[in-house]
């Protein structure tokens, strides 16, 4: 597509003045003038050949290049009072606490120099410590140079005292304030606002992006208490989920996925056994055992069905689904009473309260469902807040103070909610940037970024949690508790305010003398022996009971019917609810499930799309279908991909995408970029949002919001849209030498087999041509393993000081990525942005392979008289009801690297340590090591991400402030080179190092990989493969372990675990 | 009233004393006042006028000329006490200094020792005015004396000034050859009417062996210089910037023995060995405001960054501040920018701690005779290692200092002590207990000694990451 547009330096040029035209002809107007030069008679004289000019110019680069050797002068600047805990080059840990109104978790936060650069899992206080992609990323949103830099009225900036007094004037006159916020954790910042509440004789509202309140509702009505109580997964042995993606993105997913990760363990007692009914695949869909396709409609059927056989009240079946699995499930459960979770994540108080009153009957209350030890998290309550919508409409709010929330754009009434917020005399914002909502406010008082401030946190009542800061603000801001005291007249500084909640006659003399805060602050958390907590008895009381009972739920979840089309909303992994859509390692961050990168879409199944003959293919070239989804008047346009496992006559759109749709400055990387990297405008000049929000799409039904629509229009569209996806073949074809598999039940037929010797991981061999058995003749039984053969000069790493290895266990891994987006971040790995990606050019060392399984393979081909080629062209494609494995997938390390040989300058190398080594400074970047790795693995720097300007709103190392998260331990690299996972090397030196000076030796799990550390399931396992004592040299020898593509004998130092489902034959 | 009685007294009895040998002021052992002057006097006093953490003690005696002996005594022994007797000059002197310098800390000294160091002072300060301090130093370079130039202008240069000069020699005499050739011309010379180009490659064909040697040995001698020149690409050997402050390693580390780490101290811990901040300078410069050689000029820059008034001896925002022990909390101090003179690139990894703790080597096997410089330096290698006698264990090098070839070169050369560590015992342990460790640790052997190279310090991943 030509570029007409037209671009001018200045006024006169675009005026084409006079004095412009002659300035344009003479560019240089002391000198001779061009014409003048050659019209002189003396030039004829002159023999300038091209040969000298050859040799003029070679003199002139020799020059220019030796000129240019000289080094420039470095400035060194030393601290002028340097704080005594920072030594220049050495990292400290802060334990901390991120919460973001959706996401919850302990977290220890690495800073160098001062600044915060990494997030990784606090584990000392157990599943709570474990993190997602959307945690570990979050620090990049601290050097987000899109935050509000101070207070602001009307956009302009004002300093604090004035605000104040403003704020202040206004309230005085207000008859009726109200205090919006999220969920509110925090015990001091809920008696800062019971001060202003009792100032002002104000209101507050509690209100989630991401609405539970069915699930306190069904709480309140079967069990008289609103509340939300702690699972425990790592208790159950039967696991039915009701499309809650509970691994991915249902509440408290970190910890469940981290706790029910231990209940999958082959060589455990038991193994549980996990049940998944839904419409679109989702992560938890993913990794279930038995996963059965429903559509919206029909969750509260499967939940009545589940009651009605586990009570006995009913035949429990379900209209048009296969209700082997429900009936399955059903009897599992009670076979397992009171070890059994069964959850749903509709929304839906019905649904919900089914889904209690069968925990309730199966005994799990009390075993794996704690209501005694109920969860904080998510006190909304949609109804109150429809409430609170209308009476903004209705003129009833004439001050109001939003905190932590954003829903003009989150609210599935945004509309709404902005028509009531312009009736609003007085509003403030304490957001970090001028969102959708803030930029709507009358003030923004800009609150500290989380890793700037002090905060106690309170999860659940049994425990404070605490929020240190590991930064100074970098903006003008302060605290939004500080604010709200301010604002009712306390002149205390937050952090005091914080302390007097534990200590009332708490001084600033007593700031560093108290020895039990000194050890929690080290330790991120208070017992909370006080009793501190968060008030949740208003919420409570607010809760209507609305005599729900459990035959009205079942008859009104009967009578649900479905239209044509089924939509169902979900949150992806990466992106959530969308509050970080300003954070490019996010959107680089592929999806779990359909591998897109950088977008929203909307996924359809196979039948679907073939009926509607929509483009099926995802590539470079050929783009999808951009589809209209009409729900109730409303209308998305995204584009159409082929899901597999989707249910027909359902499609699925993420929230969290369409962030900033009117131009509201939320970050840089929140907005389409064209081909060139600047950003795509609309005519208006205004930028272009990626994605659509979903959530208009989201109705209110009995009472909450409900994520799903049931009559859906779906129209296709002539347009096409590039969608970045980083997988384009779907399944492993059959090279079992890649993904090992196998089910429970065969698991345990041969678990005592010697590794290598179970038919679910054979150890390949090889026909050797000399008679190894000495039947006299040399044939296909001479075998060899692979590892007994050697092509090349064998390198010495068995048995020689270190091997560093890693083991990942393909059962546990469920494919959360939060290994991928904290090796992006650990290792300064470029974002390069969708058509980067959309090239093929995706930087990531590690990547999650997801393949599905086909029904078709080559033994049904030799059945059924189809060639060969055919059968692998059918392989090709996805079953539409299909299993699926993620496999992380890195450079392996081999000790016979084939890199390793064909690299002309001896850039990749092998170290004694088993390292594969890459040295950027050797590369020249012929690439011939991308070509021969047989894991592709290896990644090109095509382009200089840190300074060419088509990643200037991508890449965050173009920021003078974003840079400031780099790793400095990690060299930044150049164009033209190759990279790839070193095993964090950088990490493996620090730790011997540390081994050294202490003198001892390298302790087992004393230096962790990034990729080992994040992973909250423990699927990865980093350690000496030489040390008789470390975890991975068991786990290399357990029977699982299995190298991938062991045939081709590149001996690899990373090991998989063979996966092993839970499924028979006759469960499905 | 018998305060007064006790005063008059007192003054009776100092003017017939004055004439006395009894006095503090004479017959002392100025050697024994030297050593009980520096073990209770020398951290807050200068025998000069100069102010250290208390007033400097030259004039002394006339300054006290007026006053009693025993209340000087009594003000070395205990001087609150003193300032209780009410003379008229103990109290200017409280009201002078005490508010700036707090008390003087009482000192044990009997009224005989007070007359040793006294007699020090006196003789001390004579020095001072005459000889300076030959004693301290004496090899300390001082300032300047390492940035001499290298004055060689190398014998190259003036061989190529001579090779101009002759071919400019040649050309003139076979110009005026070639004239009088063309002269001669007329007469019927086989070379007549050759222009000039021609009658050089005449000439050449002729001498084709001459010619093709002496373009042998230019070829030779261009080859040379090329690879001289390009090899000393990014060589910086004699770095030595200069510096927003005129600072002297030679006056800290040699003068004063103050030791490396104690300003670099992150080298044990860092793989920075870091430039000390200003805090750390005002350890010792609170009290050291005037430097040998430029005064209050170059300390005053350490005063101005973290805002130090050094006329009252106090931080200009106070010391204290919001319950912290550090100066200036609020003072928007400028820090000092020096200039890096150890630059290495980007791509390679580096940690003093390795070298400093774990190699156990010296900062001067390294960067040479630090403490014979003025402001940090790249030390030639070859300085490096003539050192080789007074740093035990110092490896001498050839290749030039911090290229990557001066690096390896160390670590083939350095042995490791196996049973250093225990981190080294385990890793020996496992080549001892495996067939194929073993395999390797006998060609480790083969020299007898077991090197960094050897355990993998050639390994491109040990510093480029």
């Amino acid at each position: 597509m030509g570029n007409t547009k037209r671009y001018w330096s200045g006024l006169e040029e675009l005026k084409e003045t006079n004095d412009y035209k002659t300035t344009l002809e003479n560019e240089f107007p002391e000198e001779q003038t061009v014409d003048a030069f050659l019209a002189d008679e003396k030039l004829k004289d002159v023999n300038t050949g091209r040969r000298d000019f050859l040799k003029f110019m070679g003199f002139s680069i020799t020059a220019a290049t030796l000129a240019a050797c000289e080094t420039p002068v470095v400035k060194s600047i030393p601290y002028v009072n340097k704080p005594e805990e920072i030594t220049p080059g050495v990292a400290n840990y802060y334990a901390s606490t991120y919460y973001d109104g959706n996401d919850y978790a302990n977290v220890l936060v690495k800073t160098r120099e001062g600044r915060p650069i990494f997030i990784k899992p606090n584990r000392a206080l157990g599943a709570s410590g474990e993190l997602n992609p959307r945690i570990n990323s979050s620090v990049l949103g601290l050097y987000d140079a899109a935050r509000v830099e101070g207070p602001t009225k009307g956009g302009q900036a004002i300093d604090w005292a004035s605000a104040d007094d403003e704020i202040m004037k206004a309230l005085a006159a207000a008859q009726n304030p109200v205090i919006l916020s999220n969920t509110v954790l925090s015990p001091s910042k809920q008696r800062a606002i019971d001060m202003f509440k009792a100032k002002y004789n104000a209101g507050h509202v509690q209100y989630d992006s991401i609405s539970y309140s069915g699930l306190r509702e069904a709480h309140k009505a079967a069990m008289g208490k609103a509340i939300i109580p702690s699972f425990h997964f790592d208790k159950a042995k039967v696991v039915v989920s009701i499309a809650a993606d509970f691994q991915g993105s249902w509440l408290q997913s970190n910890v469940f996925s981290a706790d029910f990760a231990k209940t999958r363990v082959p060589e455990g007692k038991w193994m549980s056994k996990h049940f998944q009914f839904e419409s679109n695949l989702s992560l938890s869909g993913t990794n279930a055992d038995v996963r059965t396709m429903i559509k919206p409609s029909q969750e509260g059927k499967v939940a009545a069905a589940l009651y009605e056989i586990i009570t006995g009240a009913g035949a429990g079946a379900v209209e048009g689904i296969n209700n082997n699995a429900v009936a399955a499930a059903a009897q599992m459960l009670k076979a397992s009473r009171g070890e059994g979770i069964v959850v749903a994540g509709s929304n839906d108080p019905n649904i919900q309260m089914i889904v209690v009153e069968i925990n309730k009957a199966l005994g799990n209350y009390g075993a794996t469902i704690n209501a005694d030890r109920p969860i904080n998290l998510f006190q909304g309550n949609d109804a109150n807040f429809a409430g609170f919508v209308e009476s903004m409409n209705q003129g009833a709010v004439d001050f109001l103070i939003i905190d932590g929330v954003n829903p003009s754009y989150s609210y599935i009434d945004g509309a709404a909610f902005d028509a009531g917020l312009a009736k609003v005399k007085t509003s403030v914002a304490t957001s970090l940037y001028a969102d959708e909502t803030a930029s709507k406010a009358t003030y923004i008082t800009p609150d500290h970024h989380a890793l700037e401030s002090w905060n106690d946190l309170a999860m659940t009542n049994d425990r404070v949690d605490l929020v240190q800061p590991t930064i100074s603000p970098l903006f003008n801001s302060r605290a939004a508790g500080e604010s709200i005291l301010k604002w009712s007249g306390v002149e205390t500084d937050y952090y005091t305010f914080l302390r007097q909640t534990y200590n009332p006659a708490y001084t600033a003399a007593d700031m560093y003398t108290d020895a039990a805060w000194n050890e929690a602050v080290q330790n991120g958390y208070k017992p909370n022996n006080a009793s501190v907590g968060v008030d949740t008895v208003e919420q409570e009381e607010a809760l209507p009971t609305g005599g729900m009972n459990i035959s009205a739920a079942l008859s009104a979840v009967k009578a649900i019917k479905g239209g044509q089309v089924e939509l169902a909303i979900y949150q992806k992994v990466g992106m959530g609810d969308g509050s970080q859509a300003g954070n490019p390692w996010l959107h680089e961050f592929p999806d779990p499930v359909t591998k897109v990168c950088w977008d929203n879409y909307v996924t359809m199944s196979r039948v679907d799309m073939e009926a509607m003959g929509l483009e099926m293919e995802v590539s470079q070239n050929v783009h999808p279908n951009v589809v209209n989804v009409t729900v109730n008047g409303k209308t998305v346009s995204l584009p159409a991909i082929m899901q597999p496992g989707q249910t027909p006559g359902t499609i699925g759109i993420a929230l969290g995408y369409g962030r900033g749709a009117n131009g509201e400055n939320i970050g840089k990387a929140a907005f389409q970029t064209a081909e060139n990297g600047t950003h795509i405008t609309k005519e208006d000049g205004s930028l272009v949002p990626i994605g659509a929000n979903a959530a208009p799409l989201a109705s209110m039904k009995n009472g909450a919001v409900v994520y799903a629509a049931l009559d859906v229009t779906v129209e296709a569209t002539a347009e096409h849209y590039p969608v970045a996806a980083t997988q384009m073949h779907h399944t492993y074809m059959g090279r079992e030498s890649v993904v090992k598999e196998t089910t429970f039940g065969a698991f345990k037929a041969e678990a005592g087999k010697k590794k290598g010797e179970a038919s679910w991981n054979k150890m390949p061999a090889l026909v050797v041509h000399e008679d190894l058995n000495g039947d006299g003749e040399i044939n296909a039984q001479d075998k060899k393993y692979t590892k007994e053969i050697d092509l090349w000069k064998e390198h010495p790493v068995e048995g020689v000081g270190h091997r560093w290895g890693m083991t990942i266990d393909l059962t546990a891994c469920t494919g959360c990525g939060s290994c991928v987006t904290a090796c992006h971040i650990e290792n300064n790995v470029p974002v390069v942005g969708k058509d980067e990606v959309l090239r093929h050019r995706d930087m990531h060392w590690m990547r999650i392979d997801r393949f599905y399984s086909s029904d078709w393979s080559l033994e049904r081909g030799e059945e059924e008289g189809v060639g060969t080629i055919e059968s692998y062209t059918r392989m090709e494609h996805p079953s539409d009801a299909p299993q699926t494995v993620h496999m992380p997938m890195m450079c392996q390390h081999c000790n016979h690297a084939p890199c390793e040989t064909v690299c002309p300058v001896a850039a990749t190398t092998h170290s004694n340590e088993g390292l594969n080594q890459m040295t950027y400074n050797r590369c020249i970047g012929t690439r011939y090591c991308a070509n021969n790795c047989p894991y592709k693995v290896r990644r090109f720097n095509w382009f200089n991400y840190q300074g060419y300007k088509k990643f200037q709103n991508t890449n965050p190392s173009q920021d003078t402030l974003a840079r400031m998260v780099l790793n400095p331990d990690v060299t930044v690299r150049s164009r033209g080179v190759m990279e790839k996972c070193s095993m964090c090397v950088q990490r493996i030196q620090g730790g011997k190092l540390e081994a050294k000076v202490a003198g001892t030796p390298v302790q087992d799990g004393a230096i962790q990989t990034a990729c080992a550390e994040a992973c909250a399931n423990g699927a990865i396992t980093f350690g000496d493969l030489n040390d008789t004592k470390s975890t991975v040299q068991s786990i290399s020898k357990n029977n699982r372990a299995y190298h991938a593509l062991e045939e081709i004998g590149v001996q690899p130092n990373i090991f998989y675990m063979a996966k092993v489902r839970n499924t028979e034959e006759n469960e499905a | 009233m018998n305060k007064i009685l006790f005063k008059l007294f007192t003054a009776a009895f100092l003017l017939t004393s004055l004439g006395t040998s009894a006095s503090v002021w004479e017959g002392g052992n100025a050697e024994n006042g030297e050593a009980l002057f520096n073990a209770n006097c020398a951290s807050c006093h200068y025998t000069t006028a100069e102010v250290l953490a208390a007033p400097g003690l030259l004039g002394v005696k006339d300054r006290w000329k007026g006053v009693s002996d025993e209340t000087l005594i009594l003000w070395i022994q205990n001087p609150q006490a003193a300032a209780e007797t009410g003379d008229k000059y103990v109290k200017s002197l409280v009201e002078r200094y005490v508010p700036t310098y707090g008390w003087m800390t009482a000192q044990a000294v009997s009224a005989e020792e007070v007359k040793d160091i006294m007699a020090y002072v006196q003789v001390a300060a004579t020095q001072v005015a005459g000889a300076g301090d030959a004693t301290a130093g004496a090899d300390c370079p001082t300032i300047g004396d390492d940035l001499e130039e290298s004055g060689s202008a190398s014998t190259t240069v003036w061989f190529l000034i001579l090779l101009v000069l002759f071919i400019v020699v040649a050309l003139a005499a076979s110009g005026v050859r070639n004239s009088i050739s063309n002269a001669i011309a007329n007469d019927g010379d086989a070379e007549a009417g050759l222009t000039y180009t021609d009658r050089v490659k005449a000439w050449m064909g002729r001498n084709m062996a001459f010619v093709s040697i002496i373009g042998l040995v230019l070829v030779a001698y261009g080859a040379t210089i090329g690879y001289q020149a390009l090899m000393g690409v990014g060589v910086y050997e004699g770095y030595q910037p200069d510096q927003p402050i005129k600072f002297s390693h030679s006056i800290h580390v040699c003068e004063n023995e103050v030791d490396c780490q104690y300003c670099h101290s992150s080298a044990s811990k860092s793989k920075h060995a870091g430039i000390p901040s200003t805090n750390v300078c005002m350890n010792c410069h609170k009290g050291i405001k005037k430097g040998k050689q430029y005064g209050t000029e170059e300390i005053g820059k350490i005063y101005a960054a973290i805002g130090f008034d050094a006329a009252t001896g106090t931080y200009i925002d106070g010391e204290g501040n919001n319950g912290h022990k550090a100066p200036q909390d609020d003072f928007d101090g400028d820090p000092i920018k020096w200039n890096k003179v150890h630059n290495l690139p980007d791509h390679v990894y580096f940690n003093h701690s390795q070298h400093v703790v774990v190699g156990g080597l010296e900062c001067q096997n390294c960067h040479g005779d630090v403490q014979k410089y003025t402001v940090g330096r790249i030390a030639p290698v070859d300085e490096v290692a003539a050192l080789v006698n007074d740093y035990p264990g110092l490896i001498p090098l050839s290749k030039p200092t911090l290229t990557m070839g001066w690096c390896i070169e160390c670590h083939n050369k350095a042995e490791i002590d196996l049973a250093s560590s225990d981190y080294y015992e385990e890793i020996h342990n496992r080549l001892k207990n495996d067939v194929r460790g073993n395999e390797e640790l006998r060609k480790y052997m083969e020299d007898e000694e077991i090197t960094v190279r050897e355990l993998g310090g050639w390994e491109c991943a040990k510093c480029h990451y």
